[in-house]
């Protein structure tokens, strides 16, 4: 027959046991917790931000819905991000097919230069911007901002593209060149399916990264066209109310979405 | 030699050389960012003429004017001393986090590796803004204070040090669990088991196995956060307002409120050469950490 331990060491063994993801369990709530607390704050019928609620209602989103200045902001910030996108897409995946499949002269120190946006600190990038578009004249401009959000997605795009394009096999590539096929038709045929879920997720990451990019925007942006991020920033600059909270709340259900939606085109593993 | 003949050849080369791709993305990188870089270097050696704007003589006074005054330098002390305790609570928090996600066998694994990659695409204005709710002198933990009647008048948890952590620390705290869930799962599991086997306790086996083999991720993790953190600049202006600065603040106002540029310039070298130095440091030193194994 075997002896139990004594009461007080299984409890204490199975305290430490629970301890960890008891630990890990409050970490993450830590982490959702404002976005708790917006979603929560945003469907009050007070003209005040409180949490719980009082009572239940959509006035705020309708009154946010109905302000024609969030909505120019929506669209400026849609467009800015697909254009980014787009832009970044072919400039990167270019660059990376280049650097994995050519034999480029220094390409370390290339790739490390591409890079480099991501490592300077966002805001000095921005004053450097903010001083050379004034000096050349193209300071508001569109054009002006999404050549500036191209340079911080770029980056985004090359990782992911870079990690796809080194597992996939340039044999294939190279039979179809030998069966007849131009250069664009073979890269077309067989490297560029295989790079797919590389390029989806550089994508998101990089429709992500400009929608939501403040830093650089802010200096950039002219009075009349503004982003939706900076707009809630110097809207919360001036004092919170409800509305904010209403925004900020379709903002966080379009971030789920998109990552939902990424987790079932690529798999959720490139993210983390 | 036809030049029809040249330009192919050129053509072929550019090819070869893979320059022909990576031309576009190059030239971007050229025309808005070194360059605009490069023309901001000469803006922080005028000096600014109240009134004018940046004047025409050549000067180091930006530089040492900022590193021998007791205001700025107390805001470079205070960004930097953030920086330290935001990398030391986003560890604290984040380590045990880390650990039970890389070596949970639960499947709602996914599903909480989606809770601590959630925040961090979510944008940062609402991250900040859902903490100013939180910590606003008439905000939400003040009022469930007073109303549990622990405290009578609000404690101050925004506009200062205490608001600009705990905004921070959950801002950075997902790239801290990230980078050290693949360091902590790079660890064999078995190397664990065999330390128990052979007699350590828990705590010897984490002290003596686990903990050295996560160096290298504490440390990258670390110096991420440190670099993300002195970089920021949403964050500490929504959880600091106009009055506790940290350096990036300080270059906005220059730029965009006070309109000393050169000032806002050398300020913003001085940011870089930090930032620089710190990412350098810690390349050569994975690069090490990589070689003694």
């Amino acid at each position: 027959m075997t002896e139990r331990p004594p009461l007080s060491h299984r409890l204490s063994r199975s305290l430490s046991g629970a301890a960890l993801p008891l630990y890990a369990a409050l970490a993450l709530l830590f982490l959702q917790v404002p976005v708790v607390i917006v979603v929560a704050a945003s469907v009050t019928t007070t003209s005040y931000l409180t949490v719980p609620p009082v009572g239940f209602s959509l006035e705020w989103y309708w009154d946010v819905l109905g302000d024609e200045s969030y909505i120019e902001a929506i669209l400026f910030s849609l467009m800015l991000a697909c254009t980014a996108t787009v832009l970044s897409l072919v400039l990167g995946t270019a660059a990376a097919y280049a650097l994995i499949r050519r034999k480029v002269p220094g390409s370390e120190a290339i790739s490390a230069a591409l890079m480099a946006p991501l490592v300077f600190p966002a805001v000095v990038v921005a004053v450097a911007l903010l001083q050379y578009y004034t000096l050349v004249g193209v300071r508001g401009t569109f054009a002006a901002i999404a050549v500036a959000h191209v340079l911080i997605t770029l980056p985004y795009v090359m990782r992911s593209v870079l990690a796809s394009l080194a597992g996939s096999d340039p044999a294939l590539e190279e039979a179809a060149r030998t069966l007849g096929a131009d250069a664009w038709t073979a890269f077309a045929k067989t490297t560029l399916p295989l790079i797919r879920p590389g390029l989806v997720a550089g994508a998101i990451f990089s429709f992500i990264v400009s929608f939501d990019n403040v830093p650089v925007s802010i200096f950039l942006v002219s009075v009349r066209q503004t982003t939706l991020p900076v707009k809630i920033f110097t809207a919360v600059e001036h004092g919170i109310d409800p509305g904010i909270a209403a925004i900020s709340t379709m903002l966080i259900i379009a971030t789920g979405l998109s990552l939902i939606i990424a987790e079932r085109w690529v798999g959720f593993h490139r993210f983390a | 030699m036809s030049e029809a003949g040249t330009a192919h050849r050129a053509g072929r080369w550019l090819d070869r050389s893979g320059l022909g791709l990576l031309s576009p993305a190059l030239l971007v990188l050229l025309a808005v960012f070194v360059a605009p870089l490069l023309f901001l270097v000469p803006t922080s050696l005028h000096p600014y003429v109240p009134g004018q704007g940046i004047g025409t003589s050549w000067t180091l006074s930006n530089y040492t004017d900022i590193l021998g005054d007791p205001f700025y330098l107390r805001i470079i002390g205070r960004t930097l001393m953030l920086g330290l305790i935001v990398v030391a609570a986003t560890l604290v928090i984040g380590y045990p986090l880390a650990y039970f996600l890389a070596r949970t066998r639960s499947r709602l694994r996914p599903w909480l590796i989606i809770l601590v990659v959630f925040p961090l695409l979510l944008n940062l204005v609402v991250r900040s803004f859902g903490w100013i709710v939180l910590l606003a002198n008439r905000g939400l933990i003040n009022d469930w204070l007073i109303r549990m009647e622990l405290i009578e008048t609000p404690i101050k948890l925004l506009f200062n040090f205490t608001g600009l952590l705990i905004g921070l620390s959950h801002i950075f705290l997902p790239f801290m669990v990230l980078v050290l869930i693949g360091t902590i799962q790079n660890i064999p599991r078995d190397l664990e088991n065999a330390a128990l086997t052979l007699g350590a306790s828990r705590r010897e086996v984490f002290a003596k196995v686990t903990l050295p083999l996560s160096l290298p991720g504490i440390l990258s993790g670390g110096i991420l956060v440190f670099v993300l953190t002195i970089s920021a600049l949403v964050t500490p202006r929504l959880l600091g307002g106009p009055t506790y600065q940290v350096m990036s603040t300080l270059i906005f106002d220059e730029f965009l409120k006070i309109l000393n540029w050169p000032r806002g310039a050398a300020m913003a070298f001085i940011l870089t050469a930090i930032v620089l130095v710190l990412v350098w440091a810690s390349s050569r030193l994975t690069a090490y950490l990589a070689t003694r194994r």
